[in-house]
């Protein structure tokens, strides 16, 4: 079973981390789930697959009543993602998913009805999540075509998806980056290889360097926070991407 | 979810494979039905052609050979009720396999949070397998009694065929090929029979 760790709270107001699972099979990704709770609703961001859906379910419930999981929020398209949307489904037929308007037509085939999915534009939108306003951050092409983040300007925390990952080796499962320079080792291959347009990084690291950022949570690996909020932005900036070895 | 319904689950999850394989399998046959019952078609067409030239001779060959058209054209139809059927077989065992998946996911679900509603959702979606099955049940019914109506129809085909040959001999000078003829026609016939025969052995009926 994944463990849960609240990172944030202000009143009805959380975000709490779905990590680490030790009986999870090596030869799926490890992924980190999010849970955003405001006013008794809540979203999940990033479900997961479908194979760990009983360890994310069952992580969640011990926080929150999954039926009352008023949205899902896909960053993008991939199986580890949302392949788990037809499983969350059956305890709230009601639920709403999120997700760029690229893959409003390819999602479905993991389940969910055309009233399902409410289609991101490729500019971005707010969410509102019983009065609290969590905005969609464009990241195109990092690596998805049809990518997006979410901002929580109270919470001043960043879901990052795919950006800021890290694959890392199963004894080094701590929630936070502790020492960036250590960490980022296990990040660089990860972007160089998945994310596939300099250009589009570019325009990210500027558009999210005008947020105030606390947290940034990517769905692989560990949390930045605090100055290696800005560290990675920095180090992402300079990074060259998109390229294969040999 | 109990450590029996697992099982159970478990289990089931070979066994919709298996279907699915056996559906593909008896999916080919028919179609290799319904390829030899047009052949047939063809052949009956040139054999009517064949009792024309003969004349008299041949009147009643070619009254065999008409209906032997109409035989062909009947099974054809009775195939594509049993493609029709085969169809919906696939689209319920694709169903099963994927309930089977879910409940295995939600069982476990349950299992890790026992006081979730998962165990609700999870009683749910099994009254749902349940009702998924019934169907598959029903359209293997429906396919085994399609089966035995083309059965039928082959049979009246073999008399047809039979009967042509006994009318090829005597079709004076014609005798000869409309012998080779009404031969085709029972060999064909006869291969029809023995796919049939293989479509009613099918373990997707017999259970074994």
């Amino acid at each position: 079973m994944k463990i849960t760790e609240t990172i944030f709270q202000d009143g009805t107001h959380k975000w709490v981390a779905i990590v680490r699972d030790p009986d999870k099979p090596n030869f799926l990704v490890d992924t980190n789930e999010y849970l955003v709770t405001h006013g008794g609703q809540g979203m999940l961001l990033d479900p997961g697959g479908a194979e760990i859906f009983p360890a994310v379910f069952s992580a969640l419930s011990s926080e929150f009543d999954p039926s009352a999981l008023a949205a899902i929020f896909a960053s993008h398209q991939d199986p580890d993602i949302c392949s788990s949307l037809a499983l969350w489904l059956e305890f709230n037929p009601k639920m709403r998913c999120y997700v760029s308007w690229l893959w409003n037509s390819f999602i479905p085939h993991f389940g969910g009805t055309a009233e399902t999915f409410i289609s991101i534009p490729d500019e971005g939108m707010d969410i509102n999540l019983a009065g609290l306003t969590l905005r969609t951050v464009p990241a195109h092409y990092l690596h998805s075509s049809g990518n997006f983040n979410l901002y929580d300007k109270v919470a001043k925390i960043l879901f990052s998806g795919d950006v800021g990952a890290a694959l890392l080796p199963v004894e080094q499962n701590g929630l936070f980056v502790e020492d960036f320079d250590k960490h980022i080792r296990h990040a660089e291959g990860f972007h160089r290889r998945w994310m596939g347009s300099n250009e589009a990084k570019r325009r990210w690291c500027e558009r999210v360097s005008q947020l105030e950022i606390d947290m940034l949570c990517p769905q692989h690996g560990a949390i930045y926070r605090g100055a290696d909020v800005q560290r990675f932005i920095s180090w992402f900036d300079d990074l060259q991407v998109g390229i294969v070895k040999g | 979810m109990t450590t029996t319904a697992v099982a159970t689950t478990t289990r089931k999850v070979p066994r919709a494979g298996v279907d699915l394989l056996r559906i593909v399998r008896i999916n080919e046959e028919i179609k290799r039905v319904v390829s030899v019952s047009f052949k047939i078609n063809i052949m009956a067409l040139n054999a009517i052609f064949l009792a024309k030239r003969a004349g008299t001779a041949a009147l009643g060959f070619g009254v065999l050979s008409n209906e032997l058209r109409v035989f062909s054209q009947d099974l054809r139809n009775c195939m594509e009720s049993l493609t029709d059927l085969i169809h919906g077989c696939v689209g319920e065992v694709s169903i099963v396999l994927q309930d089977i998946r879910f409940t295995r996911l939600l069982g476990e679900a349950a299992q890790l949070a026992p006081k979730s509603a998962a165990p609700v959702i999870l009683a749910q979606r099994e009254a749902e397998n349940d009702m998924h099955a019934t169907k598959l049940a029903q359209l293997r019914n429906q396919l085994k009694r399609a089966l035995e109506d083309a059965f039928q129809i082959v049979e009246l085909g073999g008399v047809l065929a039979k009967s042509a040959k006994i009318e090829a001999a005597y079709g004076q000078s014609f005798a000869a090929p409309l012998a080779q003829v009404s031969g085709e026609f029972d060999g064909i016939v006869e291969e029809i029979r023995s796919s049939l025969e293989s479509l009613r052995r099918s373990a997707f009926f017999t259970g074994h």
